[in-house]
């Protein structure tokens, strides 16, 4: 009794001082913010007599008092840019990414943690709830090396901004001198809590100390996406700045300059990205475990973390595509040329292979849920129409992936008689594009939707008028896309933007209307026979691993399609890039460069993933055989 | 239930001999014909039937005793996809896009035959079995692979290799980047805020509805409203601006633009790439009336170096017109072709 007083003691003090490192930044920062401000006018005052220089902000057009530094002009050479008998920004390029992809993993994998170690206190059923525990334990043992990674990468990225390219980062670290404070003071806020979420998981894993710990993951995610917003505040402030002149001088008011024009968008952007992001890398490590596996047990567990990771890194997958389409449309009300430059210009052919890139992440889920089914007895009835999802999904995906602008010889282009192919350059407008994608991920709810009911018969009496209502439902879903998107046409452009509202809508309905409907409808179902767990074909692994791969390469290019719209500026309009490296890189260097990312990630990665499998206990395998249609059992005890 | 899969197969059928018959040129691209406004949905809407044909067929054979494998199912219809995109869809589709076409098509067909396991047992069959080389007629089949297949694999390698006279492939984008302003004749226009002076209502004021009531109308013919000639000397206002700014064009664009603003000109074949089609909906549909008055105003010769490689012959108009000329010109474009200028309300 005494002791488990005891341990509710410690962890409320571990929360107490959860919450305390969490506010720590916060305070800290306030009064030296204030002060700063106050000296910056202070001296400014002194300076001028009475009189103190007033700026105009570029973004938000109000007036306010210069406190600070012009941006630097920088010439080519080695005080401004010092460098190595090499290209400095593919040097900063590599550090960037490297960071972002460990950065990105730990910052969704304990959101996963989170979502599951809930399910698990929530779930009556004490196995199924062991199981959860489990995995969310899986889960966060894979993230805490590769937390240690993120620090070392992110070291290794200031020490390349400090050497490479000082006179830039002198000025972004002078306006956003108080950020970068908290950030800092953050990242030990996040490190502690994560340490003692961690370490403290045994010791708190019943009844109200469960609860406890269960918080302390929700203050970790809290940490997590506020560093993260910091941190996208510096990448909004390069290409779209606020709260400093024209000349760059900062104008008193931290707020502006964090929130500038595509902040939101990009917060929003990046959440759901790092989601789906670390639901595949998650959903990967599953499918490796899987195909290594030497026992029926051990094959059943990773299949079922495979399903669990890939469920929820899809969850996010699914609105993703709106979230980007909500940045690009602030990119382009923020600026027209960079939202052309993007889409219709020097990158355009970049969101090409972005494109390509999302099919290929819905192609691989709705293959995997497609192989799922194949360890369901009963799933078979639905395999005869997976051939009418494949035709709707390479007809979404065709449409998605062509180009206005064709690559062609001079000849192809005499034959086609001019620039746009008046039959399939209407496929390259945004209109059917949309139309292409909300195709795609209509259909792949429709595939979640058919692996839900694989192996259940419904039982309710409204069984027969439910299935009706659900395939009309669908039907019509696809009617209104496809309506919608040939309807684009014949419209004004702000109005056809505006189109895309209610084809999400559709699909968003088509998504939590029909789960919801199906839930009801599968409610004390009939079941066929049980989920052989462990019973799915090696390719719905290596699908698992395409899709985690397709995250991988499609953040390395969304990054730098990102990063190389300001063209020849480090701060959009305010800081020319005047190093030899201003220029926009081919598109076959960017891809080569992006692979090399990509590679350089999952070796390492590997590694992580090896660390991690040294501290699980050797515990001796049982010889019995597994039993087709047993529950996974849990992987030896931590 | 045969009764559907009958008419299936026979549209099948039907779909196939018209296919034939355009690859071995007897039949026309065009008999039927893509209709203008409605190609882009019509020739997915061509392939479904295909694909509800082939079905029915299947369905058929199979009830005859003479089903298809699966394995030169998945191998014939990918082939029919390619057969379908070179010799049906006119004008020809460049290489570049019918090989994204096919690889997406292969895969697709990958996905769809190894969607369970027992399609994918019957699709690996034929292979297995020439692997094996159990029978005398799987062994040949071996060899000729085992001779054939480095054969052909050194033939695409040395067709890629091999030193070619065409121009080279550049991947040339529509719309170059915009600065944020222009300066034209002296003054400074923001792009972003800057609005047509001519696209005025009858009280003078600028008013985009008012305008976009009196384009003419989409779709084929591109017909006139009524009451909105802007050649009917009465009419005032937008559209004498309308009037005027046509003048303006068929004095010094539509040489190479053409008469009905399609970018096909007496002159446009001596170009290459031939000048822009305006009634494409990626072009001035896309674009905000001040990316144009940019366009016109500075020509080829004046983009900026972030839109290399840039192959356009068009003059720097504000050399030979003046802003309110350019302006009216703009506006005639957008009434003739029916379309709105983007704006980002």
């Amino acid at each position: 009794m005494g002791l488990l007083v005891g341990k509710r003691i410690f962890s409320i003090v571990a929360l107490c001082m959860m919450v305390g490192l969490l506010l720590l930044p916060v305070v800290v920062a306030l009064p030296s913010l204030a002060i700063g401000e106050e000296t910056h006018a202070g001296d400014a005052a002194k300076k001028d007599g009475d009189k103190v220089e007033k700026g105009r902000d570029v973004y938000y057009k109000t007036e306010g008092i210069v406190s600070g530094a012009p941006a630097p002009k920088t010439t080519d050479g080695v005080k401004d840019y010092p460098r190595y008998n090499f290209e400095s920004r593919v040097l900063l390029w590599f550090a960037n990414q490297q960071h972002l992809y460990y950065g990105s993993f730990v910052l969704a994998v304990p959101i996963f943690c989170m979502i599951i170690e809930f399910m698990g206190v929530v779930t009556k059923d004490k196995a199924l709830a062991k199981r959860y525990d489990q995995l969310a334990y899986d889960f966060i043992k894979i993230s805490l090396t590769a937390y240690s990674l993120t620090a070392i990468l992110g070291g290794i990225l200031i020490f390349t901004f400090l050497t490479l390219y000082p006179a830039f980062f002198s000025y972004l670290s002078g306006i956003f001198r108080p950020v970068m404070h908290i950030y800092a003071l953050m990242f030990v806020a996040e490190s502690g809590t994560l340490y003692i979420y961690y370490y403290g998981w045994d010791k708190m894993k019943e009844g109200f100390l469960k609860w406890i710990h269960l918080s302390m993951s929700v203050i970790l995610n809290i940490i997590g996406t506020l560093l993260m917003f910091l941190a996208n505040s510096w990448i909004g402030f390069m290409m779209s700045p606020a709260g400093v002149d024209e000349q760059g001088r900062y104008l008193g008011n931290i707020w502006h300059v964090i929130h500038t024009a595509l902040w939101n968008p990009l917060n929003l952007h990046r959440i759901l990205g790092n989601m789906a992001f670390g639901g595949g890398v998650v959903a990967a490590y599953a499918a490796y475990k899987f195909l290594a596996s030497k026992t029926d047990e051990d094959r059943a567990h990773y299949d079922w973390m495979g399903y669990i990771a890939m469920a929820l890194g899809v969850a996010f997958l699914i609105p993703l595509p709106f979230a980007g389409y909500w940045l690009m449309r602030e990119v382009y009300a923020y600026r027209q040329q960079m939202g052309i430059t993007l889409m219709g210009g020097l990158l355009a052919w970049l969101f090409i292979i972005q494109a390509t890139m999302i099919g290929i992440l819905f192609l691989s889920t709705n293959y995997y849920l497609w192989q799922a089914m194949g360890r369901m007895r009963g799933a078979e009835k639905y395999q005869r129409y997976i051939k009418y999802l494949v035709f709707l999904l390479a007809c979404g995906y065709m449409v998605f992936i062509t180009p206005h602008t064709m690559v062609m010889t001079p000849a192809e282009l005499k034959a086609m008689g001019g620039q746009q192919h008046p039959v399939l350059g209407n496929y390259g407008v945004m209109s059917a594009k949309n139309g292409g994608i909300n195709v795609i991920i209509t259909t792949t709810v429709l595939s979640f939707v058919w692996y839900m009911r694989g192996n259940k018969v419904s039982t309710v009496s409204w069984a027969r008028f439910g299935n009706i209502f659900m395939g009309v439902f669908f039907g019509c879903a696809y009617f209104n896309i496809i309506f919608l998107a040939v309807y684009g046409y014949y419209i004004p452009a702000n109005v056809r933007v505006g189109l895309s509202v209610p084809q999400v809508a559709t699909t968003l309905s088509c998504l939590f209307f029909m789960f919801a409907l199906n839930s009801f409808m599968m409610k004390g179902a009939k079941q066929m026979g049980p989920i052989e767990w462990g019973k799915i074909s090696a390719r719905s692994q290596y699908a698992l691993i395409m899709l985690a791969t397709a995250f991988t390469w499609m953040m390395g290019l969304m990054g730098y399609i990102r990063s190389s719209v300001r063209l020849f500026w480090h701060v959009n309009e305010i800081m020319r890039d005047n190093s030899p490296w201003a220029y926009t890189h081919t598109v076959g260097f960017a891809a080569n460069m992006i692979s090399a990312n990509v590679l350089f990630f999952w070796i390492t990665i590997l590694f992580v993933f090896w660390l991690g499998s040294l501290t699980a206990k050797k515990v001796p395998v049982e010889s019995k055989a597994g039993i087709p249609g047993s529950v996974p059992q849990p992987a030896p005890s931590h | 239930m045969k009764a559907l899969m009958s008419l299936g197969a026979l549209i099948g059928v039907a779909g196939l001999l018209l296919l034939g018959g355009m690859i071995f040129d007897v039949v026309p691209s065009n008999t039927v014909r893509l209709v203008e406004g409605y190609m882009p949905i019509q020739l997915l809407l061509e392939v479904a039937c295909y694909v509800i044909g082939f079905t029915g067929l299947s369905y058929m054979m199979s009830a005859m005793g003479m089903a298809l494998p699966r394995f030169w199912q998945g191998i014939g219809f990918w082939i029919f996809l390619m057969v379908y995109l070179k010799y049906r869809v006119y004008p020809p589709i460049p290489f570049s896009v019918r090989a994204m076409y096919g690889t997406v098509g292969l895969v697709t067909v990958f996905m769809w035959v190894s969607a369970n396991e027992e399609d994918w047992k019957k699709f690996k069959q034929p292979i297995m079995n020439v692997l094996d080389a159990q029978t005398g007629m799987n062994r040949l089949l071996r060899y000729a692979y085992l001779v054939l297949i480095p054969i052909l694999i050194g033939g695409f390698s040395f067709n890629a290799m091999m030193p070619k006279s065409e121009e080279p492939i550049e991947l040339r984008t529509v719309h170059p980047a915009p600065p944020a302003s222009t300066k034209v004749h002296g003054k400074t226009y923001t792009l972003q805020t800057s609005q047509n002076p001519y696209r005025v209502n009858p009280e003078g004021k600028y008013d985009q509805e008012f305008s976009n009531a009196n384009i003419v109308e989409q779709g084929m013919g591109r017909l006139m409203k009524p009451n909105a000639n802007p050649w009917d000397e009465k009419n005032q206002g937008y559209l004498k601006y309308v009037r005027e700014g046509g003048e303006i064009f068929f004095q010094n664009c539509h040489f190479c633009h053409g008469d009905n603003l399609n970018g096909r000109g007496l002159h446009a074949f001596a170009f290459n790439p031939i000048p822009a089609n305006f009634t494409d909906p990626g072009t001035i549909a896309q674009l905000q009336e001040t990316f144009i008055f940019w366009r016109v105003s500075k020509g080829g010769i004046g983009l900026p170096n972030e839109g290399f490689p840039w192959a356009s012959v068009m003059p720097p108009w504000e050399q030979h017109l003046t802003v309110d000329e350019i302006w009216k010109v703009v506006l005639f474009e957008y009434w003739h072709t029916g379309y709105y200028p983007r704006t980002w309300d």
